[in-house]
């Protein structure tokens, strides 16, 4: 039994730092911008469709996709922050009537291309560790150290940072900011073109350990949500530690109830933190 | 009052048109129009942005029909049971999501993830709800017409005519609201809550009544549109649907009460117009949804409205006293 | 003595933004709060309208404690306040604002009756209420402008316009943060006649404004208010004499 709690604790850090890439884009996006973009998760999907199609559809090895498949998706999500969401950045309403039209736009544009069969990427890092009695996949592991690595550098790049001190300056005044020679366009293009690529290289990571449909990113950008709201917009370490509980809730709660409702851990913690402490467990105020 | 003149050439549509496809565009604009109508009046009214509508739709149309297969009430009794049963769901939901205060953004996702839970649940309780399989409906809603006594309510005509009536009804409602002194305090809620509330207006009460009687219109919607397509599955309860709700108010036009039976005309007839499949299907709802927020926030009635008189504000609260009409 | 404040303090995390402050207030009076900017004058008048909770002290309106009471439940016991920056439905006309700001009359005057006209046939008590808009709007010389959106008016227009939507709400105290400011001199002289108009119809007013002269002769009580604490009271002519008021404003030396 400890075997198998600890498996799926495991697992869930894994899974949960997934959540956590997706929600460290959300909270960047709109803590810092004031936009809404629900359309990450699309993003996501999309990184892992570009991923799945350099690596196995034109041979490109494995790290180089996901690299490529990452700018791409940075590209993208540049280019829908400059003709879409600029137009929104005071209404959230539209903001999130917005996402949801270009999540339509896009999922049905892979679904024409790529139809609805799930597909599956070659065995990148095949083997195991075995962590006394628990098998860990190799894989995992690395997926783990990479969004790891991706979310301490984020945290020191915005703290440490002459640009990290810009934007968290930029989120509390933008008018004072631009005034103080902070290049608000371009800060507010950064952050867009940051957040879709950390969702796009969530998406070219996952590829790697699940088989991938058009509908995975509904289900990331609602977790991705949860976990940034969880811990509170603006919180770097804040959605990474969101991610992982949300991660491990589930993980772990599939034990003892039918895994068909590990989707509802993450919506009752949303339901509870927003009416009990709507600034999140580790809230930094900005917005 | 002239656009009740609008409704007379609608009645007389299957008495000249036979074309069975038409007819059932037309039922299915009127039933998915009451849907997109009593969403307005939380959205486009109110302005608060529910996620909720679709699983008010569904909900309505599962208890109807289980206390049909279970209690044995006739339809009418079973939509009964529908809409006060979302009526009670909402009024807690309303009252808990108000109190806390929560808007725009907060609104949208906690409605949302009630609306989720709900869904996991009837996709769950199998025993119950037959889960991810649905249930085919083997009741029909029955009539009394007077001099034929009880029919069960079958065939287009039939449809047609009690669709019909039901958006007719469904409108005259939510207009009434809307051009009262009650939709004057809804309007106040979506330009400017804290100037309402210092004007004592109650908020927290009247975003709870716009929430609970939109709500208890997408039951009515529910119940209906189930019986007339006798199936039912937790796809009532998707994000597509949601989606698809919000694009008919938007694309009709949210300003205007009966606007939004334009946006449902328009996507429940352009899958045969233009011959589309799912994908494609799902295409133009993203863009509808992107375009008219950017380029078309007016809406479709809204280009028109305006477009024949010179701009000036929507029609909210009555500038003299209307005469009965 | 219509309302009490006694001890009034309220402190935003390390900043102290009233500071036990108390004072009266008598029906019939007009009462100017005077300060420099930044001394709690707006902060106050947010505590008294339920805006904000203070953090300590009390408040007593006719008999009643005020404290943890909403903003509407506050505007319908008769206590209703303006925006310094003028708050609007800028979408709608200004005849639509006011008729807006009708709803506590009418609720006042139908009670839960109301709902009733929401039934097809009753349409008569709407002829009541544009009579009272009417007024209202002559009054604040709006008349001219009451078929424009809101946001077309210009400054001194939506000041007014702030003032009509609370004169529509009956208030038996009315709070006019900077009603003043803003306003040219014909304007200014017209929100003079306004107001004391009002008083002379049983409104008790509390008056705060920059303008030492308009509001030194509109006023006939005076409180000065610095760093949230209350420095000086009586009339306004006396108090706007005394050192430690012109020291406030102007800086130490003046005198």
């Amino acid at each position: 039994m400890l075997q198998l709690v600890v498996g799926q604790l495991l697992n869930g850090v894994i899974v949960g730092t997934l959540y956590a890439i997706i929600a460290l884009g959300v909270t960047l996006t709109f803590g810092i911008t004031g936009i809404v973009n629900f359309a990450l998760g699309a993003f996501m999907m999309l990184g892992a469709y570009f991923t799945w199609y350099f690596s196995d559809g034109l041979g490109i090895p494995y790290p180089l996709a996901v690299v490529l498949a990452t700018l791409a998706i940075a590209l993208v999500g540049l280019v829908a922050d400059q003709v879409l969401f600029r137009f929104t950045r005071n209404n959230l309403i539209n903001g999130l009537i917005v996402s949801i039209g270009l999540i339509s736009v896009i999922v049905a544009i892979v679904l024409m291309v790529w139809t609805t069969t799930p597909q599956n990427m070659h065995y990148v890092l095949p083997g195991v560790f075995r962590v006394g009695g628990v098998i860990v996949p190799k894989m995992k592991a690395v997926v783990f150290g990479v969004l790891l690595l991706v979310i301490l550098f984020t945290y020191a790049a915005l703290t440490r940072t002459w640009a990290g001190r810009a934007a968290y300056a930029y989120a509390q005044n933008p008018e004072a900011a631009a005034l103080m020679g902070v290049r608000t366009k371009v800060l507010q293009a950064g952050v867009a073109a940051y957040s879709a690529a950390l969702a796009g290289l969530g998406g070219g990571l996952y590829a790697s350990l699940y088989s991938i449909t058009p509908e995975i990113g509904a289900g990331y950008i609602l977790k991705g949500v949860e976990a940034a709201i969880l811990a509170g917009i603006g919180s770097v370490m804040g959605s990474f530690a969101g991610g992982i509980i949300i991660g491990v809730a589930e993980g772990v709660g599939s034990i003892f109830l039918p895994s068909a409702y590990n989707d509802a851990y993450g919506l009752v913690f949303l339901v509870l933190i927003l009416l009990f402490k709507p600034a999140g467990l580790f809230a930094v105020s900005s917005r | 009052m002239k656009l009740l003149l609008l409704w007379v050439p609608l009645v007389l549509v299957p008495l000249v048109i036979h074309n069975n496809v038409v007819l059932t565009i037309l039922i299915f604009t009127y039933l998915l129009g009451i849907l997109a109508v009593s969403f307005n009046l939380i959205f486009g009214f109110t302005g608060q942005l529910s996620l909720f509508h679709a699983a008010a739709f569904g909900l309505s149309a599962y208890a109807t029909y289980l206390a049909m297969a279970h209690w044995g009430v006739p339809f009418w009794l079973g939509m009964v049971v529908g809409v006060v049963f979302v009526s009670l769901v909402s009024l807690v939901i309303g009252t808990i999501c108000f109190r806390f205060n929560l808007r725009e953004l907060y609104f949208a996702i906690v409605t949302l993830a009630f609306s989720e839970l709900f869904r996991l649940v009837i996709l769950n309780w199998n025993s119950f709800t037959n889960g991810s399989l649905g249930i085919n409906f083997t009741l029909t809603p029955t009539l009394w017409i007077p001099g034929r006594g009880v029919v069960p309510v079958q065939g287009t005509m039939m449809w047609y005519y009690l669709s019909l009536v039901a958006v007719v009804l469904a409108v005259g409602f939510y207009s009434r609201i809307v051009h009262s002194w009650m939709g004057r305090c809804f309007a106040s809620i979506r330009l400017n809550d804290d100037l309402a509330d210092t004007l004592g207006i109650n908020v927290f009460r009247y975003k709870l009544i716009a929430f609970v009687a939109a709500n208890a219109g997408a039951a009515v919607a529910g119940s209906l549109y189930s019986f007339y397509i006798s199936y039912i599955d937790p796809h009532y309860f998707s994000i597509d649907q949601s989606l698809a709700i919000i694009a008919m108010a938007l694309l009709g036009g949210s300003r205007y009460v009966a606007a939004p039976i334009v946006g449902a005309l328009v996507l429940t007839a352009l899958p045969h117009v233009i011959n589309v499949n799912a994908e494609a299907r799902l295409l133009i709802y993203g863009l509808i949804l992107i375009l008219t927020i950017l380029v078309m926030p007016r809406g479709i009635v809204g280009v028109l409205v305006t477009g024949l008189r010179r701009p000036s504000r929507a029609p909210q609260t009555p500038e003299r006293p209307r005469h009965a009409a | 003595m219509l309302l009490e404040i006694r001890n009034l303090t309220k402190r935003f995390g390390g900043l102290t933004a009233v500071s036990d402050l108390s004072f009266t207030l008598a029906e019939g009076d007009i009462l100017g709060i005077f300060g420099p900017n930044g001394s709690g004058k707006t902060t106050l008048l947010n505590l008294i309208s339920g805006v904000y909770q203070p953090t300590s002290g009390r408040l007593v309106w006719a008999g009643e404690d005020l404290i943890g009471r909403r903003p509407h439940e506050i505007a319908a016991g008769g206590i209703v306040k303006t925006f310094q920056n003028p708050q609007l439905f800028g979408e709608l006309t200004v005849f639509e604002n006011v008729a807006v700001a009708g709803h506590l009359r009418l609720k006042r005057r139908a009670g839960w009756r109301r709902v009733a006209t929401l039934l097809p046939a009753r349409h008569g008590s709407d002829d009541d209420l544009h009579e009272r808009i009417e007024r209202v709007l002559a009054l604040c010389r709006l008349g001219s402008v009451r078929d424009q959106p809101a946001k077309s008016l210009s400054y001194g227009g939506e000041k007014m316009l702030g003032v009509a939507m609370a004169l529509m709400c009956e208030p038996r105290v009315l709070l006019l943060d900077e009603p003043g400011s803003g306003l040219g001199q014909d304007e200014i002289r017209n929100l003079d006649e306004v107001l004391r108009d009002l008083r002379t119809h049983g409104t008790t007013l509390v008056v705060i404004d920059h303008r030492v002269g308009f509001l030194g002769r509109l006023a006939d009580r005076a409180i000065v208010i610095h760093h949230g604490a209350k420095i000086a009271e009586g009339p306004p002519g006396d108090v706007l004499r005394e050192r430690s008021v012109v020291d406030a404003y102007l800086g130490p030396g003046h005198a």
